[in-house]
């Protein structure tokens, strides 16, 4: 297969270093030039785009289909929220706490699922498990019932003995570049590493994987685990951006958005649900006044993606590059 | 607890079961010859709904059982007209392509179904009267039992009957079911297997137009009466066996009956006892009750 | 790696850093002495499309009776209209939009969820927000900001008003039940109908009302049949309906087949308007709502008559839903404010609003200084099936008045109901 953008080399290593800071850049000048409005809407861009990573970490890396993510994005935002708001937890703690949550949701679910079943009936089980939590936190006093939990704080940030109050201004959006920069440079690096290495030889052919001595079964778990530890992480920054967490985190229709992102953009690159992120919510912003359509615009629109761009954008981007080099592969990438 | 309650939840609890029964075999049997989930099935069910309720308004309204038994086979045969077209233009298509795409797909397809419901029956909600010989239920004692719900059961019990006939007595379901098996033996054999699968798919959309029609007075018509649909429908195929009707026609009364005593046992959290049966069921045996592993 | 390769995702990176330099250009120009602007956020997809198109076409209403009166402060009015999908994140990044380009008034708001969210918002930002209909009683209680009013009924003056009539109309029905969604609003209107009961029954006929454990239903499932059955068994004489929508019209439908309506004295909802006749029609049980607007009950007052025939012009539609009016009122309310203030800045809007009383189509209303809840008047109406195209007529309606049944005002407190 023509070299997979996800093996990583030196260039590439930098390369990705590179973006990743110029995205950093882009995301720290946006404060300056945009109105708060649209601040609200990029810090989301940015917590949609780790999330969408995370999830094509399952699945464009590992071969893994989660349709069950939005339940680690959930469970993320309800621990962000009820440390913050009610034990007062500042910042980082509130956020580690969130993403271990999430980690240990999914090495419990991930545990269960991931020994006994595979292919569709995986996908259907974290469905199951994904409505099953919908369910537990739509009917739990704690967790505010179906009215969630409303009016959380922006959560002060202290090192030791210096404190940063969150809720200045624009404070908490270049904490969010911070901590998903974070974020998505682990899990470039995830990907980039033996491990990720290893995992794309699960994807592509888990026996022979399993006949190289690569703990398949193992390696899955522990993906899974990562995933929904990232996914948290994502997700607890939503609580104190939006201030308000409902159950409707945790229902199969968020689990089906970093999908969108990751088809829009491209599985098979590690940027795609990035770019499929930044894409979908442009086009939403440039629609907003067109009222009613939304149904339709994003069914014909992932519809004309699965259909007619397999690969996603960055899918075709690359193919009409590679056009102008001779064609040394035998098949394209697969979608 | 005494015998009319237990009729009564046994009843009601069949309704529910044949209700969901009705919407999922189309569901299980695309599954099992095409190996393609299709998320947007619940979008045709309500299809067909919405197509039997203005062909009957249109000939005056469907007061009589023959209006209304006509409303839901017209509705039938506009879906199924319409899965021939989705066939063509989208299924074909996915062939050879990783089953996340095929998901992705059928979801996006049920997207644009209720996004053209919108557009061309508008938001209202409507509401259709079973046809009146239907009206009222049979009292006995303690016990009320609603002729809708008898009819309910029936139309789910004639289906299935004609389904297993059909699959297991003549020649043309016998070659699905082969096909279902082993495409690849079928196709060395001759069998012109790309025409079975589509007669499948038309058979499989018909079944979820005539669904719509059929369960048009058991609730409410609007958008979305897809989503109530889909993930009931996944669980009683889940349950029963991907591919296997008469594993949907057992899993949907076995669900049927682990709701109604979830409900009597656990009202605070609904729908609980079937995520968890759901869950088990995909655990300990994935290929369900009468499926067989793929 | 292919140089070619590099070379387009340098590029690429390049043209996405530069896009979003450019977003400045999508800022929204505001020009002081323009059109005056006033936010409406409100569902216009997804569940509550529905009820959502009735508040846009109210409040576009309303802007341009306004304007062609004059305007307010001599300019004209403009409405930034933004789709909220009664989804809270959608609702705050419109919100925050709007308040970023110098919007500082909004109004709309129906789902709960949105009203709660946007709260620490209004706050922060300096917005002021009307809600045309959410059934969050918290805005008004644990959750209350003076940023947030609430220019309609009260959840609490509805349930209440409406035990209220029960005792008035109904004095021998004192065995009442109730069908409830298992979930916050449906539980608190039940907990307000029952607050009314224990008080009015008393008070108005003298006799105790026996409340029964009301009837859960599930929520988020199209069969209600088990709860119907639950229900049967009850055998009680009056029922207090609290399912919302499409799903009281299921329910409504499927207890028609046990016949479980009929079982009932009387059958009173809460807050369906003419959801259920228009989707029932002849089949119809017959039945008490509430309308956050009932034109009949309004004839005589010129507002209400002008609105009725504006919407009727506007979206062929004769009978405005409550919603519709609520939207309307809401304008109103914020032009007296602004006028009253000459000044269009949140604290003097504010200042204004509290105690403010203006006219609406349903009569004059005070918006209360200490909640920022309407003191208004509770509209019921008594539905009845009709052989008639339309299938269903009102056969009476009654006013009841606000200030009798809407609770005292407790801000950043729960709500205290009476319990049985």
């Amino acid at each position: 297969m023509h070299a997979s953008l996800f093996v990583g080399s030196h260039l590439r290593r930098d390369l990705a270093i590179l973006l990743t800071l110029a995205l950093a850049l882009a995301g720290l000048l946006v404060p300056h030039l945009l109105n708060r409005g649209l601040i609200f809407i990029v810090g989301m861009v940015w917590i949609n785009a780790v999330f969408g990573l995370s999830f094509n970490l399952l699945f464009g890396t590992s071969g893994v289909l989660s349709f069950g993510q939005a339940m680690f994005y959930a469970a993320g935002a309800y621990a962000a929220a009820v440390f913050t708001q009610q034990l007062g937890w500042p910042l980082l703690p509130s956020l580690l706490i969130a993403a271990v949550t999430g980690g240990v949701l999914a090495m419990c679910i991930g545990f269960v699922a991931l020994r006994r079943s595979e292919g569709v009936y995986f996908s259907i089980l974290t469905l199951a498990f994904a409505e099953l939590v919908h369910l537990l936190v739509a009917n739990t006093s704690f967790l505010g019932k179906n009215d969630g939990l409303s009016a959380l704080p922006r959560p002060r940030l202290s090192v030791g003995a210096w404190e940063l109050d969150l809720s200045q201004g624009d404070m908490f959006y270049y904490c969010i570049v911070v901590v998903s920069v974070v974020l998505i440079a682990l899990l470039r690096w995830v990907t980039g590493s033996g491990f990720g290495r290893a995992l794309q030889a699960i994807r592509q052919d888990p026996e022979r994987a399993e006949f190289l001595g690569i703990p398949v079964q193992r390696y899955r778990w522990m993906v899974f685990t990562l995933a929904g530890a990232t996914t948290a992480a994502a997700g607890s920054l939503v609580a104190p951006w939006a201030q308000i967490v409902t159950p409707e985190l945790a229902h199969w229709s968020n689990s089906t958005n970093p999908i969108l992102y990751t088809l829009l953009g491209g599985s098979a690159y590690f940027w795609g649900p990035v770019l499929g992120a930044v894409t979908l919510s442009a086009v939403f912003y440039a629609t907003r006044t067109l009222v009613g359509l939304s149904d339709l615009v994003t069914g014909m629109l992932l519809l004309l993606v699965v259909l007619a761009l397999p690969g996603g954008m960055l899918g075709v981007l690359s193919r009409w590059t590679r056009r102008d080099s001779p064609r040394n592969e035998t098949q394209e990438p697969k979608p | 607890m005494m015998f009319a309650d237990v009729l009564t939840l046994l009843v009601n609890s069949l309704t529910w079961a044949m209700a969901t029964f009705l919407v999922a075999a189309g569901l299980t049997l695309i599954f099992g010859t095409l190996h393609i989930l299709n998320f947007s099935h619940g979008g045709f069910f309500m299809i067909g709904a919405y197509a039997a309720y203005s062909l009957t308004q249109a000939l005056g309204g469907s007061e009589s059982m023959a209006m209304y038994l006509f409303g839901a086979l017209a509705g039938g045969a506009v879906v199924a007209v319409l899965g021939l077209a989705v066939d063509r233009l989208v299924l074909r298509r996915l062939g050879g392509v990783d089953d996340a795409y095929v998901l992705i797909a059928t979801y996006a397809l049920l997207l644009v179904c209720e996004g053209s419901t919108k557009l061309i029956w508008g938001l209202n909600y409507r509401s259709v009267m079973p046809p009146s010989v239907l009206d009222g239920a049979w009292v006995a004692g303690h016990a009320v039992i609603p002729k809708m719900s008898l009819f309910i059961i029936a139309c789910g019990i004639a289906v299935f009957v004609a389904m297993e006939y059909f699959l297991n007595r003549t020649s043309s379901g016998r070659l699905v079911k082969a096909i279902a098996v082993d495409a690849w033996m079928a196709r060395l054999l001759g069998v012109n297997v790309r025409l079975v699968y589509t007669a499948t798919v038309a058979i499989g959309f018909a079944l979820a137009g005539l669904a719509g029609g059929l369960l048009l007075a058991n609730q409410t018509l609007s958008p979305s009466l897809a989503s109530g649909f889909v993930i009931q429908a996944f669980g009683v195929i889940i349950i029963g066996g991907m591919g296997s009707v008469s594993g949907a026609f057992l899993g949907s009364i076995l669900l049927g009956l682990i709701d109604a005593v979830g409900q009597w046992v656990l009202p605070s959290l609904p729908g609980l006892p079937f995520f968890i049966a759901m869950t088990l069921i995909l655990l300990l045996r994935p290929q369900g009750l009468m499926g067989r592993r793929h | 790696m292919n140089p070619a390769n590099r070379r387009d995702i340098l590029k690429y990176s390049a043209a996405a850093a530069a896009s979003t330099l450019s977003f400045p250009a999508l800022n929204l120009a505001h020009a002081q002495g323009g059109p005056l602007k006033i936010g409406l956020i409100t569902p216009l997809s997804g569940p509550q499309e529905f009820i959502g198109s009735y508040v846009k076409n109210g409040a576009e209403i309303a802007v341009d009776q306004i304007n062609k009166a004059g305007g307010i402060l001599g300019r004209q009015v403009a409405l930034e209209i933004r789709d909220d999908k009664a989804n809270p994140a959608a609702a705050l990044a419109a919100a925050r939009e709007l308040l970023g380009a110098g919007i500082n008034l909004h109004t709309g708001g129906i789902s709960s969820a949105v009203v709660l969210a946007l709260i620490p918002v209004m706050q922060q930002e300096n917005g002021v927000f009307m809600t045309c209909g959410a059934g969050t009683e918290k805005m008004n209680h644990e959750n209350y900001s003076p940023h947030l009013f609430r220019p309609g009924d009260a959840p609490d003056a509805r349930g209440r008003a409406q035990a209220r009539l029960m005792a008035t109309k109904y004095p021998q029905i004192t065995r009442w039940t109730g069908l409830i969604p298992d979930h916050e609003y449906g539980r608190t209107m039940w907990g307000i109908f029952v607050d009314g009961l224990l008080e009015f029954y008393p008070a108005l006929t003298g006799k105790k009302p026996e409340i029964l454990d009301p009837i859960l239903l599930p929520y988020g499932v199209s069969d209600y049949r088990n709860s119907i059955t639950q229900a049967l068994r009850q055998q009680a004489d009056g029922v207090y309906n609290a399912t919302y929508g499409g799903d009281a019209i299921t329910m409504f439908q499927q207890a028609r087949g046990f016949g479980l309506m009929q079982r009932y004295k009387v059958v009173c909802d809460a807050a369906n308007e003419f959801l259920v006749a228009r989707g029932m029609k002849q089949q119809l049980p017959p039945h008490w709502t509430g309308m956050h607007y009932y034109a009949e009950a309004n004839k005589g007052n010129a507002m209400s008559e002008r609105f009725v025939a504006d919407y009727l012009t506007k979206t062929k539609d004769p009978e405005p839903l409550g919603w519709a009016a609520e939207a309307h009122a809401s304008i109103y309310a914020l032009a007296k404010a602004i006028e009253k203030g000459k000044s269009t800045d949140t604290k003097s809007v504010i200042a204004h609003l509290k105690g403010l009383t203006w006219d609406t189509v349903t009569g004059p209303r005070t918006l209360r200084a200490e909640d920022n809840q309407a003191i208004k008047d509770v509209e019921l109406v008594y539905i009845e099936p009709a052989a008639t195209d339309k299938g269903y007529r009102v056969a009476q309606y009654q006013k009841v008045e606000g200030k009798s049944v809407l609770l005292p005002a407790s801000p950043g407190k729960k709500l205290v109901l009476r319990t049985a």
